[in-house]
C-alpha cells in the first residue's frame, strides 16, 4: 500500500482522523448508549480483545496457530486472583504481575513446543490448556480446586488521601476500555517497528526470513512470551471483572473462541480482531436466551466464515472504507 | 498385586481398543485431508444416540440398534461430507480448524436442543461377567477388543486390496499426483470422512454399555482423547494409530488406579507432550502411512 502510495497521488481523502474521532466518541459514549446487560457484553468483548491481540501477533503476524492463549489467560486470572486474596494486593500490580508470570511461564514451555511443527504445534499448545486446567483441579491447598478462588476484590485506586473503586459495570466499561486501548497501542508500535517487518517476513517464508539474518527462533520465543503476556493481562482483568474465577477459566473453548476472534476478524490486522472480538464475543453474550440455538448458529457462522470470508471480515471493512472515499 | 495390575491391563486393552477405533477414522481422515477434525467425537456420540433412541422409542433389540446407530451416523457424514468436508481439500490447517469447530457445535447442539441435555440411560448390551483366564470382565468388553481386532484386519485388507482402499492410500500420500491420474479426490475424501465418522460411531455404540450413561457432550472428551492419540500414531499412520492407542488405553487404567482417577483425562495430552520432546514427529513415523 506504501508503494502505491507513493507513486500515485492517492485518490481518498484522509479520512483516518475524523473516523477515529468519532469511533473514540462511540466508545466513550456507549454506556449512555447500551443498556447494562449489553454494556456487561462489550467488557466481556474488551477483555477477550487481549488475549486476542496476542494471539493475531503469533498467528496473524508470526504465522504459529497456537491453541495456548486460555491456559495463559487462566495463569493471569489465577495470579491475580492469588495476589489478590492472599497479599491483599491492589489491581494495578496485579495486571503487570498477571502478564509478566504468563509471559515468564511462556518460555519454558514455548522451548520444545516451538521445536515442533504445524498440527504437533497445535496439539501441544492444546495441552497447555488441559494440563493448565488438571494443575487448577487439583492443587486444592493453593487454587482450593474446583471450588475456585472467590471474593476477588473489584479494582481500587488509592492516590494519597483520594480513593476510588471501580464498583458499577459503567466504571468497569471506563477501566476495560482502557486496558483494551492501552493493549492495541502496544500492539500497534509492535507491528509498524521494524520487529513486527520481521514477524510478517517469517510469517511467509521461514527458511527465507533465516537467510536474511533474521533470528526465527528468537523472535518466536519472544513473540509467544508477548502473547502470552498479553492473555495473562486479559486473564487478570476477567478475574477481578467476575470477582470468581475456576478451573473452567483453562478451557479450550476459550482458546477457541480467540482463534475464531482472530481468524474471523481478520489475521495480520489490528482493526479486524477489534471487530471480530465485538461480534464473536460481545454479540453472542448479547443474544445468550437460547443457548443451543445460539451455539448451532455459532457453528453455522463458522462454516460460513471459512467458506464465504476466508480472509475474515476485514475486506468488507475495507471494502466500506473505500466507499466512503477514505484511503488505506 | 500381579492379579491386580493384569486387570488394570486388561481394562487398559478395553479403553485402548475403544479409542482405537475412533482414532483410526480420524487419523485416515487427516491422511486424506491433512486437517484436524476436531468435530470426530460427534459422531461417536451420534452413533450412541442413534442405537439408544432406537432401543428407548423403537424397543429394538442391541445388535439391531447398533446397526442403526452406525447407519444414521453414515447417512450424517454423507451430508456433512457432501456439503463441507469435499470443500475442505486443499485449504489451509486453520480453515480445517474453524470449519471442523463449527461441525461440533451444530452437532452437539442440535442433538442438545432435540433430546435435551440431561444424562440418559442406555439400556442395552452384554453385561454378564465372562472370566477368561482367570481375569472376570463383562462380556460387552471382551466384544470390543474383538470387534477392535476385527477392524483393524478389515481396514488392512481394505487398504491393500480393494480400489478404494487403494485411492485412499494414493491420496493421503500425494493429492496432486493422484488428480493427474485420474482419481476422483473428492470423491475419495467423502469415502474416507464416512467411513471415519461410521468407525467412530460404532465405538460409540459399543461402548454405551459400558458408560451406562449418554448425553449430549459426549463427544468432546473423545475427541479430546483422540487427538494426543493420532499425533502419537504419526498423522495418517494406522498401525501406529492402533498401537498409540493401545499405550494410552493401558496408561489412563493404571494412572486411574495408582496415581488418582482425577488425572486420567490428563494423561493423553501429559504422555503426548512427554513423547514430543524426544520425538518431535510421533513415536511412528508419519512418512508410512497404514
Amino acid at each position: 500500500m506504501s508503494l502505491q502510495e507513493t507513486s500515485l497521488p492517492a485518490p481518498g481523502r484522509d479520512l483516518r482522523l475524523p473516523f477515529g474521532l468519532a469511533l473514540a466518541a462511540l466508545a466513550a459514549s456507549a454506556p449512555l448508549l447500551l443498556g447494562s446487560y449489553a454494556l456487561h457484553a462489550v467488557i466481556i468483548s474488551l477483555i477477550f480483545l487481549l488475549p486476542a491481540h496476542g494471539l493475531n501477533l503469533l498467528v496473524g503476524y508470526t504465522g504459529l496457530l497456537s491453541l495456548a492463549q486460555a491456559a495463559f489467560f487462566g495463569v493471569g486470572a489465577y495470579v491475580s486472583a492469588l495476589m489478590a486474596v492472599h497479599w491483599g494486593t491492589p489491581f494495578y500490580l496485579n495486571l503487570p504481575a498477571a502478564g509478566l508470570v504468563a509471559g515468564a511461564l511462556a518460555l519454558p514451555l514455548a522451548i520444545p513446543a516451538l521445536r515442533l511443527r504445524a498440527t504437533s504445534f497445535v496439539m501441544c499448545t492444546l495441552g497447555f490448556v488441559i494440563i493448565g486446567q488438571a494443575i487448577a483441579k487439583n492443587w486444592i491447598s493453593v487454587t482450593r480446586g474446583d471450588m475456585g478462588l472467590s471474593a476477588i476484590p473489584k479494582p481500587h485506586f488509592a492516590i494519597g488521601p483520594a480513593s476510588f473503586t471501580v464498583n458499577g459495570t459503567t466504571e468497569f466499561y471506563y477501566l476495560a476500555l482502557a486496558v483494551a486501548a492501552l493493549a492495541t497501542a502496544i500492539v500497534w508500535m509492535i507491528v509498524t517497528s521494524p520487529a513486527g517487518r520481521n514477524m510478517v517476513a517469517i510469517r511467509e517464508n521461514e527458511t527465507l526470513a533465516e537467510s536474511v539474518g533474521i533470528p526465527t527462533w528468537h523472535y518466536k520465543l519472544l513473540v509467544f512470551m508477548v502473547s502470552a503476556a498479553f492473555a495473562g493481562v486479559g486473564g487478570s482483568v476477567y478475574a477481578h471483572y467476575l470477582t470468581v474465577v475456576s478451573p473452567l477459566t483453562f478451557q479450550m473453548s476459550y482458546s477457541t473462541l480467540m482463534l475464531i476472534i482472530v481468524l474471523g476478524g481478520g489475521p495480520g490486522t489490528i482493526s479486524g480482531v477489534i471487530l471480530g472480538s465485538l461480534l464473536f464475543v460481545g454479540l453472542s453474550e448479547a443474544l445468550r436466551i437460547a443457548p443451543e440455538l445460539r451455539m448451532i448458529a455459532y457453528g453455522f457462522c463458522l462454516l460460513a466464515l471459512v467458506f464465504w470470508f476466508p480472509k475474515g471480515f476485514t475486506p468488507l471493512i475495507e471494502r466500506f472504507w473505500t466507499a466512503i472515499g477514505g484511503r488505506s | 498385586m500381579l492379579f491386580q495390575l493384569s486387570e488394570q491391563i486388561v481394562n487398559g486393552l478395553v479403553t485402548g481398543s475403544v479409542y482405537a477405533i475412533v482414532a483410526v477414522g480420524m487419523t485416515m481422515i487427516f491422511g486424506v485431508l491433512r486437517a484436524i477434525n476436531f468435530a470426530h467425537g460427534e459422531y461417536y456420540m451420534l452413533g450412541t444416540f442413534g442405537a439408544w433412541v432406537a432401543i428407548e422409542y423403537f424397543d429394538l433389540p442391541y445388535p439391531l440398534s447398533v446397526a442403526i446407530g452406525v447407519i444414521a451416523t453414515a447417512l450424517i457424514a454423507m451430508v456433512v461430507g457432501q456439503l463441507v468436508m469435499r470443500r475442505m481439500v486443499g485449504m489451509p490447517a486453520e480453515a480445517g480448524v474453524l470449519a471442523t469447530l463449527g461441525l461440533a457445535l451444530i452437532l452437539q447442539n442440535t442433538v442438545i436442543l432435540v433430546f435435551g441435555g440431561g444424562y440418559k440411560f442406555f439400556n442395552g448390551g452384554y453385561i454378564e461377567p465372562v472370566t477368561v483366564f482367570g481375569i472376570s470382565l463383562a462380556e460387552q468388553r471382551l466384544l470390543i477388543i474383538v470387534i477392535c481386532a476385527l477392524v483393524f484386519v478389515g481396514l488392512e485388507l481394505m487398504v491393500t486390496h480393494s480400489r478404494i482402499g487403494k485411492a485412499m492410500r494414493a491420496v493421503s500420500q500425494n493429492i496432486e499426483c493422484c488428480a493427474v491420474v485420474g482419481i476422483e479426490v473428492r470423491k475419495v475424501v467423502v469415502a474416507t470422512f464416512v467411513l471415519g465418522a461410521a468407525l467412530a460411531a460404532l465405538s460409540g455404540v459399543l461402548t454405551a454399555p459400558v458408560n451406562v450413561s449418554v448425553y449430549g457432550g459426549m463427544g468432546e472428551l473423545i475427541t479430546f482423547k483422540t487427538l494426543p492419540i493420532i499425533i502419537m500414531g504419526g498423522l495418517g499412520n494406522v498401525r501406529g494409530t492402533f498401537f498409540a492407542a493401545m499405550i494410552l488405553g493401558i496408561a489412563e487404567s493404571l494412572v486411574a488406579t495408582y496415581v488418582g482417577l482425577q488425572f486420567r483425562d490428563t494423561v493423553g495430552f501429559a504422555t503426548l507432550m512427554l513423547v514430543l520432546m524426544w520425538r518431535p514427529h510421533g513415536l511412528f513415523s508419519a512418512q508410512a502411512r497404514y
